[in-house]
């Protein structure tokens, strides 16, 4: 089949990984470097950004395999609208979501501040929100979309909570100041803990996990980036930058463990089960960061360069498998292992690539992921006997799977045809195969990316030996018996399918997945329960105001020492004209609630605002009074107008309302208690002396400063011109809302 | 179609009502009244044309059609008092001139961009009052 040209966009997309992977890579060879520009200096935050073992081993995944994947994205994008009959121009849709993606990976990777790395953090969710909703039509992908937004977006809140838990305690966010004053205790435990939870959720462990599965509803292109060098990356990647916080407690280091091997178990053999190619790889993912969280639990030097070795060798795999998938797909129509086989002698290439790397993610010799278990074995081992078994035993599901994925797509009796597909959905594969195989032979560089990467994990010096050894070694007999054991499982899959069937029938009943959906449900309902009772009447809309506000301010007031909060001073002779206004108030107040007609009920309000503006007069506030005038004036002639529009049999109805007995007494009620608690608030404010160099006396002397002479307005302009400006875009907000209202109901 | 009397009163108030505001808006820093009750002021006078002339003839009087955009163009200049100085250099909502030197005077009239602002405010005010009042009186077949 004749290639179809590059997209612009595409190109775009393609230009940006490529020059991200060159000025990284040239970066790292000349010996990292940083930048650090001040960015908001009063709270000690700076743009700090450096290219660090870590960030070159991460930032180099997202930038190389972003290259692939985009160049694979070229010619998968158009094909996969086409089949949706959807505009191509949609395309730069997906490849500007993919490239946002990077920046935020790359960002992401060299970030040395924790508020900076929070918000990447966010940008790489927002992006595989945009991405893995990007069939906008197909509800199934935007409910994944939200999902993914949801488990991995509500959990960096508590990350952000971890990390302002630091910044209180020892007042910076810069990872290196961190790392040299922070001891172990309780805060920096639970801080840490915290940080955890949303790398663990990022990274789709165990009880996390379902998002990453329903992640597959993206495209193909999206999902190989996702598993591989973004996001789901970016959960261990976080895990490895903090890891000296989290290694100042050994029982968070446990923590991990145990959900990194729950998550090698869980993945391991829902992989086993899975038909739908994509899904088995979905499954596979959540077990392989298993594999990495179980690492950097184990910690100390082994674990560190045993973690950074498994990401490094498992993502060039993983994302060559993603796109394996997708070409399978596009070639035969068909997504599933029961519907496929046999078609390695139509597509050699792929199937030698993909080869390849499910050789390496299987941890076969001569390839990367050999080096990788080897790795993982030996920090095994170092942890003891329990851990070593299981390791063995992770890593014979692994090697099950891998060998039905491949087996099952291309050995066997042919079914389905395989139509040929772009060379650009092919040779991305072939590629990072002969990667995985070269890195097999020729480990060197490998190894020292990941040393350095490990380097910045563990916080010393990392000794990482790869090599093969032709010898009785532990490592080597584990990885015997782990080929042996998935061998076994391989051939004896059709066993075990009915307890991977009943594991999962569990899991959906009684699974995280159900939570979510219950939760996410009862929310909704709560909601739609709340909207509904106070969008009844006006009415309700006024108490859904005031009765929460009193309660909680009762509450407040319930809760304050009370002795000497309500004083009853001494009234003066010069009181009275106060006293009169105030008793005017009061009796308007009362009037408001008897007249029955609009007009009157108006004008008896204005009546209550002149009384008070009187009040203000009296007690030396001649600004407050003038504004209240005003306002009061305007405002009584506006009810008039538009009582004027209101056709005249509406008004008279409206007015000849009564409201329900059991109504009228639940509005007493609400008013009584919204008013009591007013009053409680304003007696107890007034009570208290004014405290000497309080607030208003600086505003006094500050006024000078400013060059003005009354003070209510120096406020208003210049101190508090923030709050002024906020205010007058309400204002001019509101009378857009009101023209548009007005105007728009004249024309409907 | 109102009385003789009321369309004098109200032709010989519009004057005294915007020098009033005027007066307000300058006065502001010193004494009783800011931005917002001056373009409040202005506004009532205004409302007073409406009352006594019917929207037809303020519409042909007056630019009151103008006034969506005048309050907007009062935003605009209050968001510059507040940003100019950052891009100057200086710290955003940096006040002009700094405390303890003299304000430059233009005969009794002090110069200061806290001023400027609340003439932004007034402009916001007005416009606002303004567009709301011409919305409630457009006779509703017209815009049918």
């Amino acid at each position: 089949m004749r290639d179809r040209p590059v997209s612009g966009s595409a190109a775009v997309a393609i230009g940006l990984a490529a020059i991200a992977s060159a000025a990284l890579a040239a970066g790292w060879a000349a010996g990292g470097g940083g930048v650090d520009v001040p960015w908001a200096p009063t709270w000690n935050l700076r743009l700090a950004f450096e290219l660090d073992g870590l960030a070159a081993l991460y930032g180099l995944l997202a930038a190389g395999i972003g290259v692939l994947v985009f160049v694979y994205a070229s010619a998968y994008v158009p094909r996969h609208l086409a089949h949706q009959r959807r505009p191509r121009g949609e395309e730069a849709r997906l490849h500007g979501a993919m490239a946002l993606f990077l920046v935020s990976m790359v960002g992401l990777a060299t970030a040395q501040d924790l508020i900076l790395l929070f918000v990447f953090w966010d940008l790489t969710a927002v992006a595989s929100w945009l991405l893995i909703g990007f069939d906008r039509a197909d509800r199934n992908a935007r409910l994944s979309a939200l999902m993914a937004l949801l488990v991995t977006a509500v959990s960096a809140v508590l990350m952000l909570v971890g990390i302002l838990m630091l910044r209180v305690e020892y007042g910076t966010t810069q990872l290196s100041e961190l790392f040299a004053v922070a001891e172990g205790g309780s805060t920096v435990t639970v801080a840490a803990a915290l940080i955890a939870v949303a790398a663990l959720a990022k990274s789709a462990q165990v009880p996390f996990h379902f998002w990453l599965p329903r992640a597959m509803a993206a495209p193909t292109p999206v999902s190989a980036y996702l598993h591989s060098a973004a996001m789901v990356a970016a959960g261990v990647f976080l895990l490895s930058r903090v890891h000296p916080l989290i290694a100042l407690s050994g029982g968070l280091l446990d923590v991990l463990l145990v959900v990194g091997l729950a998550s090698m178990a869980v993945g391991g053999a829902l992989a086993l089960a899975a038909d739908g190619l994509k899904r088995l790889l979905a499954y596979s993912t959540i077990s392989q960061y298993g594999y990495v969280v179980t690492m950097l639990g184990v910690g100390g030097e082994a674990g560190a360069a045993a973690a950074c070795f498994y990401v490094l060798a498992h993502a060039l795999a993983k994302s060559a498998l993603f796109m394996t998938a997708g070409a399978v797909t596009e070639a035969t129509g068909a997504g599933a292992l029961s519907k496929l086989g046999g078609i390695a002698a139509r597509m050699p290439l792929l199937a030698a690539g993909s080869g390849a790397a499910a050789a390496s993610v299987a941890a076969l010799p001569l390839t990367l992921g050999f080096f990788g278990d080897e790795l993982f074995f030996a920090a095994a081992l170092e942890h003891g006997t329990v851990l070593s078994a299981l390791a063995v035993a992770g890593a014979a599901l692994t090697f099950a799977y891998m060998a039905r994925f491949w087996c099952g797509i291309f050995l066997g009796a042919p079914r389905g045809r395989a139509q040929p597909v772009e060379r650009r959905l092919v040779w991305p594969v072939a590629a990072l195969g002969a990667v995985s195989l070269v890195g097999g032979v020729a480990v060197g560089p490998f190894a020292d990316l990941a040393r350095e990467a490990a380097v910045v994990t563990h916080g010393a010096r990392v000794d990482l030996a790869a090599a093969y050894h032709l010898d009785a070694r532990a490592e080597n007999l584990m990885a015997l018996g782990a080929y042996s054991c998935g061998l076994l499982l391989f051939a004896g899959r059709r066993l075990i399918d009915a307890p991977l069937e009943l594991i999962k029938r569990v899991g959906g009943r009684a699974g995280p997945e159900r939570a979510y959906g219950v939760t996410l449900g009862g929310l909704n309902r709560l909601s739609n329960r709340l909207h509904d009772i106070e969008v009844r009447d006006l009415r309700a809309r006024v108490a859904a105001v005031i009765l929460p506000g009193a309660g909680l301010v009762a509450l407040g007031v319930a809760f304050t020492p009370t002795q000497g909060a309500y004083r009853v001073g001494a009234i003066a002779a010069d009181d009275t004209p106060l006293i009169v206004a105030l008793g005017v108030c009061a009796l308007a107040a009362v009037a408001v609630t008897a007249p029955r007609h609009h007009l009157a009920l108006a004008l008896s309000l204005s009546g209550v605002g002149f009384a008070l503006a009187t009040a203000f007069t009296l007690m030396g506030a001649p600004d407050v009074a003038l504004v209240a005038v005003l306002i009061e004036t305007i405002f009584a002639l506006l009810f008039v107008a538009v009582f004027a529009r209101l056709p005249r049999g509406v008004l008279r109805r409206e007015a000849a309302l009564r409201p329900a007995r059991s109504r009228q007494l639940r509005d007493v009620m609400i008013a009584s208690l919204s008013g009591l608690v007013t009053m409680l608030v304003v007696w107890g404010g007034l009570s208290r002396p004014t405290p000497e160099g309080g607030m208003a006396e600086r505003h006094l002397a500050l006024a000078e400063d400013a060059h003005g002479k009354d003070v209510v307005t120096v406020i208003l302009a210049d101190f508090r011109s923030l709050d002024t400006l906020v205010e007058i875009t309400v204002v001019a907000v509101a009378m857009i809302a009101v023209a548009t209202l007005l105007r728009g109901r004249l024309r409907a | 179609m109102t009385s003789l009397l009321t369309r004098m009163v109200a032709r010989a108030l519009l004057a005294p009502t915007l020098v009033v505001a005027a007066a307000m808006l300058v006065k502001g820093y010193a004494d009783v009244g800011d931005g917002f009750a001056a373009g409040i002021v202005a506004a009532l006078g205004v409302l007073l044309q409406y009352l006594a002339f019917g929207r037809d003839e303020v519409v042909a009087a007056l630019p009151v059609l103008r006034a969506p955009a005048t309050a907007l163009g009062g935003l605009a200049l209050a968001v510059a008092v507040l940003t100019v100085p950052f891009a100057l250099g200086g710290a955003l909502f940096e006040h002009w001139p700094p405390a303890g030197e003299a304000a430059v005077h233009v005969g009794s009239l002090e110069l200061i961009s806290a001023v400027v602002f609340d003439v932004g405010v007034f402009l916001l005010v007005l416009g606002a009052a303004v567009t709301i009042i011409d919305a409630l009186a457009a006779p509703e077949e017209q815009e049918a």
